[in-house]
């Protein structure tokens, strides 16, 4: 039986944090769970479309051996995902009036648009939620 | 006895296999298999998990030297 939905809230910029929700969104999506992915603050930064994913990715060590093990990339296992479940990415509409950025900066075919936070919390009623 | 589809997924890490067994199951007929090479020492354990919570069958898994071949029948 599929548990609640999950709903994962990513705020920090940190490439570690980033990978780590990518990989618990997309591992849930298969999952038949629906996940609901809501990107805000620095987080938003790792998803610019117009920088390459080594200027994107701001991490620590274990950044560093996420590429040179070349573990999946995090935006690529979102997409995944989106592909083979039921996920769903938002970006914080705050977050992109704040950065002075459009949806058409951030990276392709991957939002399903842009979400005020008070309308994803609705959402998220009954359903788990995480915060990175 | 339905078809086996082969994925060498070795050298790829967490959730890599699970996801390239799961794409590869949308693509094969109900009641065949697909076998995973995984040098992941996670899938051992992620992929049946997986494949119990989703309903297809595990049909078989074999330690190896250096990956795990775990074979996944689609039943649905």
């Amino acid at each position: 039986m599929a548990g609640p939905d999950l709903f994962i809230v990513l705020c920090s910029g940190e490439h570690e944090k980033l990978q780590m929700a990518a990989m618990m969104a997309s591992v849930a999506a298969v999952s038949e769970r629906p996940v609901h992915f809501f990107v805000s603050m620095n987080a938003v930064f790792a998803f610019d479309g117009t920088a390459p994913p080594e200027a994107r990715y701001k991490g620590g060590a274990f950044s560093e051996l996420i590429r040179e093990k070349g573990a999946p990339d995090a935006i690529d296992l979102l997409r995944q995902g989106k592909m083979l479940g039921d996920l769903e990415v938002h970006v914080c509409s705050m977050a992109l009036d704040v950065a002075g950025w459009d949806e058409d900066r951030l990276v392709e075919d991957l939002f399903d648009g842009a979400l005020g936070l008070t309308k994803f919390l609705s959402d998220a009623e009954g359903g788990q939620l995480i915060v990175l | 006895m339905g078809k086996r589809t082969k994925i060498d997924a070795r050298g790829a890490f967490c959730p890599g296999p699970l996801m390239e067994l799961i794409a590869g199951l949308k693509l094969i007929e109900v009641g065949d298999e697909i076998e995973v090479w995984s040098s992941d020492t996670g899938s051992a354990k992620d992929i049946p998990e997986w494949v119990a919570k989703v309903g297809h069958e595990m049909a078989g898994i074999e330690h190896c030297e250096g990956y795990d071949s775990i074979v996944v029948r689609k039943v649905k």
